[in-house]
Order: structure tokens, then C-alpha cells, then sequence
């Protein structure tokens, strides 16, 4: 299989405003992050681990691809 | 400015006091004694312990006067992860600088006091690189 880097989006802005307008510091502390980890996961800066990203899907009460997913 | 950024500046200004300290002490280092330098660089490295205490208490009470709040310092996967780089860029700096004064010490015949100094001195420039690394990685 050939090495292609892949880029991983994700609706977590979408999400949280969806929420009730949930804020950065809101979900920080509902998944147990800090909030610049949030700002940089909106901005596709960081791509965080499986187990934070299922812990961020759970806190929309969505399915993981729902949140993050690779744009081809 | 986040509670991450001021606590690796407050790292990079006590580690710039403590250089500052040692160059000011180190002046005649050739016709002192291994025990005396070693003294300095000891005293220097527990001067940067302390202003790094001192610093970041400071700054974590102006900034609390400032906002009017107290920011939580939660540690998550990112910061290990960045942590993870600025230790592995300490290690290679100190790694290179260690051969180059080894080699320096051996191809000049240097005194051993410099390369005492010299390797004190690489370890906190790995550090203030370290530190750099840190501050761009969490902008």
C-alpha cells in the first residue's frame, strides 16, 4: 500500500454549537482536555488519539465517523 | 497568553538568569579549580530551580489579578505529546553539543574546566531550545 498522508477532518465546531452553543472550555472539561487541545483540533492542527476521539463522539452522543472523517 | 506558554516562558527566563549568573562567575575560569567551577555551575543550576519556583508562582498571581480568574492547568495527550518532541530536541542538542566538546577538548587540548563548563552550559541551551520548540508547538 502506498505511503499517502491523509488528512482527518472533524464537525467538532458544528457539534458544539449544535449543543446549545456548547463552549471550547465546556467540552475541555466534559472529555477531560484542555481547551487549547480543543481550538487545535478545530482547526485540524491536531488529530487526536483514538480513545479522545471516541470520547468526543460520545460527548455529541455520535458515532465516531460522525465526527471525525478522512477528506479524500 | 495561555497557562501553557507562561510556564514554559517562566522555564526559558530562569534557565536565562542562571546562564547569566554562571557567565558572570566563570570569568576566570582557567585558573580556577575544578571544585570552585563546580561549585558555580551546582549553585547555578539550583538558582534556575528556584527562579523557575519563583516565576511561576509570580506569574500565575499577576496573571489571577490580571483576568480575575484561575485558569485550570489540565495536562492532556497533546501536551505529552509535545513534551515528548522538546525532550527528543534537548536530547539531540545535548547529544550533538556533548561531540563537538569532546572533540574540541581533544583537537585543541583544551583545560577540562572549559569542557565542565561547556557541557553545563549545552545542557541549558538544549533546555532554552527545548522550551522554544514548546511555546511554537503550542501556539
Amino acid at each position: 500500500m502506498a505511503k499517502k498522508k491523509i488528512h482527518i477532518e472533524n464537525t467538532v465546531r458544528r457539534l458544539r454549537f449544535n449543543n446549545d452553543e456548547m463552549t471550547q472550555e465546556q467540552l475541555a472539561d466534559l472529555v477531560g482536555i484542555s481547551r487549547q487541545t480543543v481550538v487545535a483540533i478545530e482547526k485540524y492542527k491536531y488529530t487526536p488519539s483514538l480513545e479522545l476521539a471516541f470520547k468526543i463522539a460520545l460527548a455529541f452522543n455520535k458515532e465516531i465517523q460522525e465526527v471525525f472523517f478522512i477528506n479524500q | 497568553m495561555n497557562i501553557k506558554i507562561r510556564n514554559t516562558l517562566t522555564e526559558i527566563i530562569s534557565a536565562a538568569i542562571a546562564i547569566i549568573w554562571m557567565y558572570s562567575k566563570l570569568n576566570a575560569a582557567a585558573n580556577m579549580s575544578i571544585a570552585s567551577i563546580t561549585q558555580v555551575l551546582v549553585q547555578g543550576i539550583g538558582i534556575s530551580i528556584l527562579a523557575a519556583i519563583f516565576f511561576a508562582i509570580v506569574i500565575a498571581i499577576v496573571s489571577a489579578i490580571i483576568t480575575e480568574s484561575k485558569e485550570k492547568n489540565v495536562v492532556d495527550e497533546r501536551d505529552n505529546m509535545i513534551e515528548f518532541y522538546a525532550l527528543r530536541l534537548s536530547s539531540v542538542i545535548f547529544g550533538i553539543s556533548l561531540v563537538i566538546i569532546l572533540a574540541l577538548l581533544g583537537w585543541f587540548n583544551l583545560h577540562i574546566n572549559f569542557g565542565i563548563i561547556a557541557i553545563t552550559f549545552s545542557v541549558f541551551l538544549a533546555s532554552i531550545c527545548s522550551t522554544f520548540l514548546k511555546i511554537y508547538l503550542y501556539k
